[in-house]
């Protein structure tokens, strides 16, 4: 008996050492793995925003639809027996193919993979993912993945950019700021019970995500909205290969709008054009043509060659070199001051000046107003332009960099060039970011550039006064940029394409137009580029769209016109008369297309002004 | 002859005096062995049943906080979306085709009103614009008081 007592108790003893001693580690580990649960947290990838505040990419949960092949093969159950198949995956791919978007031969085949995982469609809506969890077909689960989306589809894709099916930045401003939008994942390491509930007793470890850090652009949206438009009905209406429109704010070297055409949508990279991706007024470099007068203009008067005053005999050709350089048209010799030859933009009287002034300094200034250089907006792809090293200049290249040709510069820097001369003759860098938001979520503002004068204010002047008659002249090329209530100032631009071997020129042209309003006091600067338009020139082409964005623009910032109303009254009978048209529109087709036979008592046209002076 | 002091006389103390020789002594106090015995048993059992009770009432709150991680999840799922669709429908483009839609016109030339007298709240104006702003859109960032 005693021997049978201490056989047992010398068994349970050696049994008790076995488990606490010998094996302890081990088992405490298999139990560990048994409860411990470790839950990736995702980051929140951060968001962009517009300079109001107004989202322009954010992220949400989709559904990732996968599949176990196992349920749809025989297995063996725990007890040895043979386990039959959950499903047919005929029947199942049957009822997913149209759901997922999928052939059903091909969704059929993932099913039958030897594999225990298997995915069937990737980042769809929520609520389809829901659908199909609602149907529970066996071997058919459910994953949460953050999917980016782009709400108002193409607007401003090129500048956003997109995101790979990870997350990672890819393209444009997800690219460039990748790593403060990511944000760190977290995890949550827990002991869980079977069934995903977590043992309330049990020890919770958790690191938490970091959010990633949102974007405020300088950009505004409705700005860009108006761009796109403007740009898209030139591409339309003048048959063009592409345009581009970029909005700066003068001073702040705020980019309110960057636009490009034909654009893409970012939420359907699939079905987008990739030619279409780039954000061509910083990664395209065109031939300024005339608008590049400006800046030689701009040298000529600030080295005292020349004064808007200064009076010059001009042919309607020169010859330089083995070259002979042309107006637009023929025209005897003309007696005009220059501020005359940058109003009718003619090439020879803008040559005589730059010959006056010098292939270095003229150079030297393209240089300083940012020619041949990045702006250092960091966008990807953003181009430096092109203009050769004075030395590399032939006899011939002086008098065609005055004129826009043989120099090459990116939209940006066209718009930037004018910016300076708009803010007095000091240049400052435009900036895409205007600062992040974290996550207290206010705004911490990024440091603008560092600003440096170019110009003296009082060449500043009188270059904008000279534009100034480019729009509103008799003899301006650029009428068509005028917009009634302001005075605008601006330079059309015409420019042969470079053919595609860089050998001479193909037949092809880029019209543009750059200005800026109101002349006293500029507050927007906009430039225009249209490719391989019909008709070419700049001022049929290009300078209609700039009024069009320009004016949106103006009054969307509550810039106040120049010419104020005649009196309150003028304006209350204007707009009582406005009223009365769309009124009459409104009321049926028969009177839409017609102004009322006569006014409402007491409204009268008058006053061509768009500001009401108190008296 | 040796001088040996002779033993002094003082009296013994009082209690000694009093204490008689032999005394009856009080029969000792019998052990409660059992009553040990209940209220071990006793305490041991509210131990045991407040823990398995507290771990019942932690499993329970732990399935209320399951449910409560799932309704929180769902409910950052919900305003995600929700922050996208505003953004949809804000869109300026899809905001001016459906205007059209509705036979809107584009507005004619915008009339300013340019005062050149200070009005009696122009003092308090921004604060209030700029603090209303704010308060009114939860979905967007502060941005600056301007705004």
């Amino acid at each position: 008996m005693l021997l049978l007592f201490v056989l047992v108790f010398g068994l349970v003893g050696w049994r008790l050492v076995d488990l606490q001693v010998v094996d302890a580690e081990e088992l405490a580990d298999r139990g560990v793995r048994q409860r411990a649960r470790t839950i990736e947290l995702p980051a929140r990838r951060g968001r962009v925003y517009d300079r109001e505040g107004d989202v322009l990419v954010t992220s949400v949960d989709s559904a990732t639809i996968y599949a176990d092949p196992r349920a749809y093969r025989p297995g063996e159950a725990p007890d040895g027996t043979e386990k039959p198949a959950a499903a047919h995956a005929a029947d199942v791919a049957e009822v997913l193919a149209p759901l997922v978007g999928r052939d059903v031969a091909d969704l059929r085949e993932a099913l039958e993979r030897d594999a225990h995982f298997v995915y069937l469609a990737r980042q769809l809506d929520w609520s389809l993912g829901e659908r199909i969890m609602a149907l529970e077909l066996p071997g058919i689960g459910l994953l949460t993945e953050p999917r980016r989306v782009y709400p108002a589809g193409p607007l401003a894709g090129q500048i956003l950019g997109f995101t790979g099916i990870d997350g990672a930045g890819l393209h444009g401003l997800e690219l460039q700021h990748d790593g403060i939008l990511h944000g760190t994942p977290g995890q949550l390491v827990m002991e869980g019970a079977p069934g995903g509930l977590a043992i309330a007793s049990g020890p919770r470890e958790l690191q938490p995500p970091v959010a990633g850090t949102d974007l405020v652009l300088t950009i505004d949206r409705e700005i860009q909205s108006a761009a796109e438009a403007a740009a898209l009905r030139a591409v339309d209406e003048f048959d063009a290969a592409g345009a581009s429109v970029v909005v700066l704010e003068v001073g702040t070297g705020d980019v309110l709008a960057m636009a490009s055409e034909p654009g893409f949508d970012p939420n359907d990279i699939d079905g987008s054009v990739q030619a279409n991706w780039r954000n061509r007024a910083v990664t395209d470099v065109f031939e300024p043509g005339s608008v590049q007068k400006a800046l030689t203009a701009a040298a000529a008067i600030e080295e005292g060659v020349v004064a808007p005053s200064t009076p010059m005999a001009v042919a309607d050709r020169i010859k330089v070199g083995s070259k002979t350089f042309k107006d637009s048209h023929d025209h005897p010799v003309e007696h005009i001051d220059f501020a005359e030859v940058i109003e009718t933009s003619s090439n020879v009287g803008t040559i005589q000046v730059a010959q006056a002034l010098g292939a270095e300094r003229l150079d030297r200034y393209l240089r300083d107003f940012g020619y041949g250089r990045r702006l250092d907006t960091g966008f990807p792809g953003e181009a430096a332009g092109l203009l050769m090293p004075v030395e590399s200049w032939w006899n011939t290249s002086l008098p065609t960099i005055a004129i826009g040709q043989g120099v090459a510069v990116t939209l940006l820097q066209a718009a930037h060039a004018y910016a300076t001369i708009a803010n007095d003759g000091v240049a400052t860098p435009p900036r895409i970011l205007r600062g992040t938001v974290g996550e207290d979520g206010r705004l911490t503002p990024l440091e603008p550039g560092a600003t440096e004068r170019i110009i003296s204010e009082r060449t500043a002047t009188q270059v904008r006064e000279m534009l100034a008659r480019v729009v509103s002249g008799e003899r301006g090329t650029g009428k068509t940029a005028q917009i009634a209530g302001y005075d605008v100032a601006g330079k059309t631009g015409t420019a042969r394409k470079p053919s595609a071997d860089a050998r001479g020129y193909s037949g092809e042209y880029v019209a543009s137009f750059v200005g800026f309003a109101p002349v006293d006091e500029p507050r927007i600067v906009v430039a225009v580029m249209v490719d391989e338009p019909y008709p070419i020139w700049g001022g049929v082409v290009a300078a209609p769209v700039f009024r069009e964005v320009m004016e949106f623009a103006l009054k969307h910032r509550r810039v106040a016109p120049t010419e104020p109303n005649a009196s309150l009254a003028d304006a209350l009978s204007e707009a009582a008369l406005q009223r009365a048209i769309a009124d009459a529109k409104l009321e049926g087709p028969a009177t839409a297309a017609d102004e009322p036979a006569s006014p409402p008592v007491g409204a009268a046209a008058g006053g061509d002004g768009d500001a009401v002076a108190d008296p | 002859m040796s001088a040996v002091p002779a033993p002094s006389r003082r009296p013994l103390p009082r209690s000694h005096a009093r204490r008689p020789h032999l005394r009856v002594v009080p029969e000792p106090r019998p052990r409660h062995t059992l009553r040990f015995a209940l209220l071990y048993l006793g305490l041991a059992g509210a131990t045991v049943f407040g823990t398995v009770s507290l771990n019942a009432l932690a499993a329970g709150d732990a399935v209320a906080a399951h449910r409560l991680e799932q309704e929180v999840v769902t409910a950052e799922r919900d305003y995600a979306m929700l922050v996208a669709e505003v953004a949809r429908l804000e869109d300026p483009a899809r905001i001016r085709a459906a205007a059209l839609d509705l036979g809107m016109v584009p507005a004619g030339s915008v009339r300013f009103l340019v005062v050149d007298r200070t009005l009696p709240a122009d003092g308090v104006m921004p604060d209030l614009v700029a603090s209303d702003d704010e308060a009114t859109d939860p979905l967007k960032p502060v941005l600056s008081v301007e705004k």
